[in-house]
């Protein structure tokens, strides 16, 4: 670790979500009660889709939002009803919002200025976040005169400059191009590790919540549907929504009848042995499928997608539809009908009516490989 | 089309040309008039050819007329008013933008209709209020019955009076609330990064400190555009100074400037002194609009560089 590490780092605070609600008025509830704890220096990610009500729970964390009912607290300390500055979190916001009359420097240094600090050392410490982030010779320009990557760096170096115990992302990246994104993907990567404090980063984008996440809250209309690390997020989603949320291709999912020894499609084939009966939903995974090696389940291609590393071919099973995911260098006669297995330890059964995952359905040999991804 | 460009040109020209006449000749029959002596206006009629006068008039203006007073009274009415207009206008519209408030919608469409209610059309309510500034407060009292249960208590009903009228107060009040002014600050507002406030706030920022560093150096351009826009309309008012203003020394220059036509008939106005009166009262507009036009133009487009 370097001066400039230790001389940004903070002292990364817990933060603890207690029965936390936010509701406009009686009809319109954003988010239910939620209780989650978050590890002090936890690189936390929040996923869901747009109006889950991920940034209304970032804003609540920060201040800016009120919470209806419920306790959040921070490094031990109750902070629901404080304001944002004493809270000791600094976020890092979507369009940026850097102050255009202010330069860089002056941008990076006015949550000091508010607070008091002196005029030498606001200078010394954006020198060092500036040379952290690569900014030093831009301090003396304007925020128009820098491109996106630049702008978020130095919304960034404003966030950490205060050496917060918290540091919230909303939706930081998806004003960047693709290429830039990756890279600023990298960097926050790198960053976290080195500064250490809790950070709370919300996106809709399942790529950087892969990456950069020690574990992945999923909310979905205000509830957690899962909240665990991306690998065990992937391997065994604890709902239907989760495993259509996570993956891409996203995972087929086909609506099973069970007899008691085996379930079947619709139309009668048998694509698993399991002893429940009633409706469920399976789910595999588009690479998980084995084709042409002797399965029973027949299918025809409908479309071919060739992406180069694999490709992606679209097929229809009992009014289904099923995408395969073939490696590259396997050839298929698009013409012929394709025998298709399903191995029974990359399948996950739901529940029929509810979604949820119904946990160790074939066995343990299932979770034995999910093991050796862990 | 190509081949008609060169007559379309000639008849775009003509028309210019007729639009400048139409501008520039009461301008120029301004000047001339202002440059002749009252002698040589008698014998000829309209100064059609410039003199030497020019001096001579502004200088009797200056001696022997209240404009000097009138001019200075002009430029405090018309001062306080910018500078009241653009306060005003930019903490209602900060609040409107960046409070949630309950009805916000309904205030901001408040505010607006009375651009549709300018000065000229309530100037017998304005003249009421401003003879006594408490006659609304009077009128709820009576109204509600409440002066009658005063009256029970302390034995005597509540009537206050006092007037503005003839005060610099009076002539600038009424102009100033108006929902241009609101109107311009929310729209500008409403092109800067929305998030800017909730930034300020995690920076531990409140509302008036974002307010005076943020927002206040943000807004300069239109703040100086509004400044010169109700500058000019405040130099310029004629309706309200002539009513609301009785005394020669409270007047303003633009009402000064029509008083100097005799009221005794039969008698022809000196109107080379008056044109150079004119000619003086411009002077200071004409130097507003010259110093701050790039400001009036900037403002006006709502774009921040």
């Amino acid at each position: 670790m370097t001066a400039i590490d230790t001389a940004i780092r903070a002292a990364a605070a817990e933060i603890a979500l207690i029965g936390v609600t936010k509701s406009y008025d009686a009809k319109n509830t954003i988010i239910p009660p939620i209780d989650v704890t978050l590890r002090p220096g936890e690189f936390t990610v929040v996923l869901g889709p747009s109006g889950c009500g991920k940034s209304t729970l970032l804003q609540m964390i920060a201040g800016l939002e009120r919470v209806s009912a419920g306790r959040i607290v921070i490094g031990g300390r109750e902070v629901q009803d404080l304001e944002p500055k004493h809270r000791g979190c600094a976020m890092v916001f979507q369009n940026y919002a850097l102050y255009p009359h202010m330069t860089v420097a002056e941008n990076m240094a006015y949550s000091l200025k508010v607070s008091g600090v002196s005029k030498a050392e606001r200078a010394e410490r954006v020198g060092t976040v500036a040379k952290m982030l690569g900014l030093a010779d831009y301090l003396t320009r304007k925020p128009s005169q820098l491109s996106g990557g630049q702008r978020q760096r130095v919304a960034i170096g404003r966030a950490i400059i205060r050496e917060p115990g918290v540091l919230l992302f909303d939706e930081p990246l998806s004003n960047l191009d693709a290429q830039l994104r990756h890279d600023m993907r990298v960097e926050l990567a790198e960053l976290h590790r080195r500064i250490g404090a809790t950070s709370v980063f919300v996106t809709h984008d399942q790529v950087e919540a892969m990456t950069l996440a020690d574990r992945i809250l999923i909310l979905n209309k205000g509830h957690i549907e899962q909240f665990d690390t991306p690998k065990a997020i992937y391997h065994n989603p604890a709902s239907v929504f989760v495993a259509k949320f996570i993956g891409s291709p996203p995972m087929n999912i086909l609506q099973v009848e069970g007899d008691g020894s085996v379930l079947r499609l619709a139309d009668g084939q048998v694509v698993a042995n399991y002893s429940g009966i009633g409706k469920f939903q399976l789910g595999i995974r588009p690479e998980d499928i084995a084709v042409n090696e002797g399965g029973s389940i027949k299918t025809e291609i409908r479309y071919r997608e060739d992406l180069g590393s694999h490709e992606i071919l679209e097929t229809k099973i009992a009014e289904q539809n099923l995408r395969i995911a073939m490696p590259f260098g396997v050839e298929i006669d698009t013409t012929q009908t394709l025998s298709l297995s399903f191995p029974q330890a990359r399948l996950h059964l739901f529940d029929g009516e509810t979604g949820r995952a119904i946990a160790n359905a074939f066995g343990d040999a299932h979770s034995a490989s999910v093991k050796e991804y862990q | 089309m190509v081949e008609n460009a060169r007559s379309i040109n000639i008849a775009a020209s003509i028309l210019l040309a007729i639009g400048i006449l139409y501008i520039v000749g009461p301008l120029y029959l301004t000047l001339s008039t202002a440059s002749q002596s009252y002698e040589y206006m008698l014998r000829n009629g309209l100064a059609w050819v410039p003199g030497t006068e020019l001096f001579a008039n502004m200088g009797k203006v200056i001696h022997d007329t209240r404009i000097p007073v009138q001019m200075l009274n002009s430029m405090i009415v018309a001062f306080s008013n910018a500078l009241a207009t653009c306060a005003l206008s930019f903490l209602s519209a900060y609040a409107i933008v960046y409070f949630r408030i309950r009805w916000a919608g309904v205030a901001f469409a408040l505010i607006l209709a009375t651009i549709m209610l300018p000065l000229d059309i309530r100037v017998i309510t304005t003249y009421q209020v401003a003879s006594n500034i408490f006659s609304p407060l009077n009128a709820v009292l009576d109204f509600t019955d409440l002066n009658s249960l005063i009256e029970m208590v302390f034995g005597s009903t509540v009537h206050l009076e006092l007037s503005v009228l003839d005060t610099r107060f009076g002539l600038v009040a009424p102009l100033v609330a108006h929902g241009t002014g609101t109107f311009l600050f929310r729209q500008f507002f409403l092109t800067l990064p929305k998030d800017l406030f909730k930034a300020a706030r995690m920076d531990g920022a409140g509302p008036i400190r974002f307010l005076i560093d943020i927002l206040l150096p943000l807004a300069r351009t239109s703040f100086a555009s509004l400044f010169v826009l109700t500058f000019l309309s405040g130099w310029t008012q004629y309706l309200w100074p002539l009513v609301g203003a009785s005394t020669p020394d409270m007047q303003t220059a633009v009402v000064g400037l029509a008083r100097l036509v005799p009221d005794a008939d039969g008698q022809v106005p000196d109107f080379p002194m008056i044109m150079a009166g004119a000619v003086l009262v411009s002077l200071v507009p004409l130097t507003m609009i010259a110093l701050l036009q790039r400001f009036l133009v900037q403002g006006l487009v709502l774009s921040e560089k």
